[in-house]
């Protein structure tokens, strides 16, 4: 497993729904040794502001064209002077990082995906891993929920619903699909259905893991979740990126998980919850010009 | 000078006298930024560096502080990992093995909230091989004293250097912080007490606030700046370090290529250490040791060595000397 800087090049971008582009990079190294969860270091502009790379999920790994794809939501400096990159701008990638997605061993049973706005980023190359090599018996097994804010952020149905898997979809304003939490139409629908998941991925906002986290823990489903946390390196060497681990017992030190290099991807019992603090999230309009 | 193309390596000599120790180039990289080295061997080649400062080592391991402990700034990110390590048993157990047999030089970045424990953990440094240097860390708080920074009261300073000195025959280093009034003062406390190095500087206290949420971006409020956006705060604490005593320094605090490095040589320091470039590029401490060849080949010097401390102090030409060129001009 080891990682490296590729200098890749933008091939096209495109804004595919509201704030949310899609990134097409040049990068046959990476996109050779990239596994669905995992994530790379962008520079996302020489210079010294901004001065670290931001993190971004393998939202489609295409080593036969030599082309990874990014889903990225513009929410500050960094993510609006990537949007600016036309085609041909060369961009430094460091990866592949973190620990990447495990596949259900072959007929495990149906599985649920769990996507809370950008959160589908990652979630869209697990379910063609799914499709592709997974232990899932048939498409419609692969059972996605996708929540956002409003249907304006949401993909559209050429990249998921014609896929053939099973998609519920859900916004906080009723504008597209079921209105509420994407975790109450999950807990809805697997009721009704009365589904009996094999395993649980996820990806969202932290709020939204929360509650995934406990409905996996009622139930007993074995979980992954991509979890975020604010990166300097992505390469286990500032500890920047921590996030606090659930106890052995009441008594133990608290101690913390770095999400760079024990995760991104977590099982719900892991992770201590009521502990994680965050200044917010990001803004629905940031000042920047 | 002959320029015998054979001889490169030999007429640009990077080497340098540390103090005791004689380095293989005057770049190391800093403490915290580096990991325990293995987090960059996939990026370059360890060995190549000056030396690695490892992330700095407490006698029990500490958990740090709580997230969120980062924030980027313009050209530069705050800090408040609190420290976190894991402890000097494990430490000599599972990390230093790996940089010891690659003969890298590793320097021991060490602190504690009680003399004590900067006692003890020197103690149990001393006659490690692989180990050439401690640097003690003194921004850290006294818990002793109501939690002031050891690092910011000369006689403080010196009581933490005088009970390393005393524990171990290793060479010392006491890296200095910025946040004080008179950096010389501290610096001539701690060579008193017996530090045969210095190095300058640790990051600058700091804070963020996020505008929506109305809260600070840490979860400790305050943390320490560092990047390229301290270089002219470490390079005047470099300079006035410099004036205020007559041992080696090692200077840190914004270092992203060759020109940043040659800027604090130039003051008189003997080396540097890289930090947050690092993060961004993990090669760049190879391409700062690349750019160091090619400039003493540029400005025909033999070897760094002749480079270091010959910075004018007189800040601009005599316009006579400008005049005298002009009237040369065709
Ligand atoms: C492992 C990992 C994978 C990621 N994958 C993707 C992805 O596929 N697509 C995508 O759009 N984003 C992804 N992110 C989040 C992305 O890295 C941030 O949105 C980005 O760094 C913001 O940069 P900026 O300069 O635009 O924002 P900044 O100006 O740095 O910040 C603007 C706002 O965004 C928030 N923010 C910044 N960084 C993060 C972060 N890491 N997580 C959550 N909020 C953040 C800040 O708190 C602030 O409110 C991922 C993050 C991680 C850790
Ligand atoms: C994430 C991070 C962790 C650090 N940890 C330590 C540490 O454990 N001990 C220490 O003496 N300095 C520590 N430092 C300070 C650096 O060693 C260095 O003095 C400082 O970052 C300035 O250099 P730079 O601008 O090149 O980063 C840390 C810095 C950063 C950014
Ligand atoms: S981002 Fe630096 S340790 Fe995880």
């Amino acid at each position: 497993m080891q990682k490296f800087l590729e200098e890749g090049r933008v091939l096209e971008q495109q804004e595919v729904a509201r704030q949310t582009h899609r990134l097409r990079l040049e990068a046959p190294r990476m996109a050779g040794a990239a596994r669905a969860g995992q994530f790379f270091m962008l520079q996302v502009r020489e210079g010294m502001d901004p001065l670290l790379r931001r993190p971004f999920s393998f939202h489609r790994i295409l080593p036969e064209e030599g082309i990874v794809e990014v889903l990225y939501r513009v929410v500050g400096k960094g993510t609006w002077w990537l949007s600016r990159c036309a085609p041909g701008t060369p961009l430094s990638l460091l990866g592949p990082l973190g620990n990447g997605f495990e596949l259900p061993p072959i007929a495990a049973g149906p599985v649920v995906v769990v996507a809370g706005g950008i959160g589908i980023a990652p979630l869209q190359e697990l379910i063609q891993q799914l499709l592709a090599k997974g232990g899932v018996g048939r498409p419609a097994d692969i059972h996605l929920f996708y929540g956002a804010r409003t249907g304006a952020e949401q993909l559209p149905e050429n990249l998921l619903e014609d896929l053939g898997i099973s998609v519920y979809r859900s916004t906080d304003d009723g504008s597209l699909g079921y209105g509420g939490f994407v975790t109450d139409l999950l807990r809805r629908v697997v009721q009704e259905k009365n589904l009996q998941p094999s395993q649980l991925y996820a990806c969202g906002p932290l709020a939204m893991q929360y509650h995934v986290a406990r409905w996996a823990l009622e139930h007993k489903v074995p979980s992954q979740l991509s979890l975020e946390s604010l990166m300097a390196c992505g390469i286990g060497a500032c500890l920047g990126c921590a996030l606090p681990a659930a106890q052995a017992d009441a008594s133990s030190q608290d101690h913390y998980l770095h999400v760079c290099k024990d995760g991104p991807i977590f099982g719900a019992e892991s992770i201590q919850w009521h502990k994680i603090q965050t200044h917010g999230a990001p803004p629905t309009i940031f000042l920047y010009s | 000078m002959a320029q015998n193309p054979d001889a490169r390596g030999a007429s640009h000599d990077l080497s340098v006298q540390l103090g005791p120790l004689r380095l293989k180039n005057p770049v190391m990289v800093a403490s915290g930024t580096f990991g325990y080295g293995e987090e960059y061997a996939d990026f370059l080649d360890l060995t190549a560096l000056g030396a690695v400062v490892v992330k700095g080592i407490s006698l029990a391991p500490r958990p740090g502080n709580p997230p969120p402990r980062l924030v980027e700034t313009p050209a530069g990110m705050i800090n408040a990992i609190g420290l976190e390590n894991v402890g000097v048993d494990a430490f000599l157990q599972s990390k230093l093995p790996y940089l010891r047999d690659r003969q890298v030089p590793v320097i021991v970045n060490i602190f504690g909230n009680l003399l004590e424990e900067y006692a003890e953990l020197a103690a149990r440094l001393e006659g490690v091989p692989g180990i050439v240097a401690l640097e003690i860390n003194i921004s850290c708080p006294n818990v002793k004293s109501g939690g002031m920074i050891f690092g910011t009261e000369p006689s403080m300073a010196a009581r933490v250097v005088e009970a390393v000195r005393r524990a171990t025959t290793l060479p010392l280093i006491t890296k200095l912080t910025p946040n004080v009034t008179h950096i010389g003062e501290i610096a001539k406390a701690a060579v008193g007490a017996g530090s045969d190095m210095l190095s300058c500087i640790n990051t600058v206290a700091a804070m963020a606030v996020d505008i929506f949420s109305r809260r600070p971006k840490l979860a400790n409020v305050f943390g320490g700046l560092s990047g390229p956006a301290i270089k002219p705060i470490a390079l005047r604490c470099t300079y006035e370090v410099l004036q205020a005593v007559d041992c080696p320094v090692i200077g840190i605090g914004g270092i992203a290529n060759a020109t940043d490095a040659l800027e604090f040589l130039l003051l008189g320091a003997r080396a540097v250490q890289v930090g947050t470039a690092n993060f961004v590029h993990p090669a760049v401490t190879r391409e700062i040791i690349e750019g160091m060849r090619r400039f003493l080949e540029v400005e025909r010097l033999g070897g760094v060595e002749e480079y270091i401390g010959s910075l004018n102090r007189e800040c601009l030409f005599p316009f006579a000397e400008i005049a005298c060129e002009m009237t040369d001009l065709p």
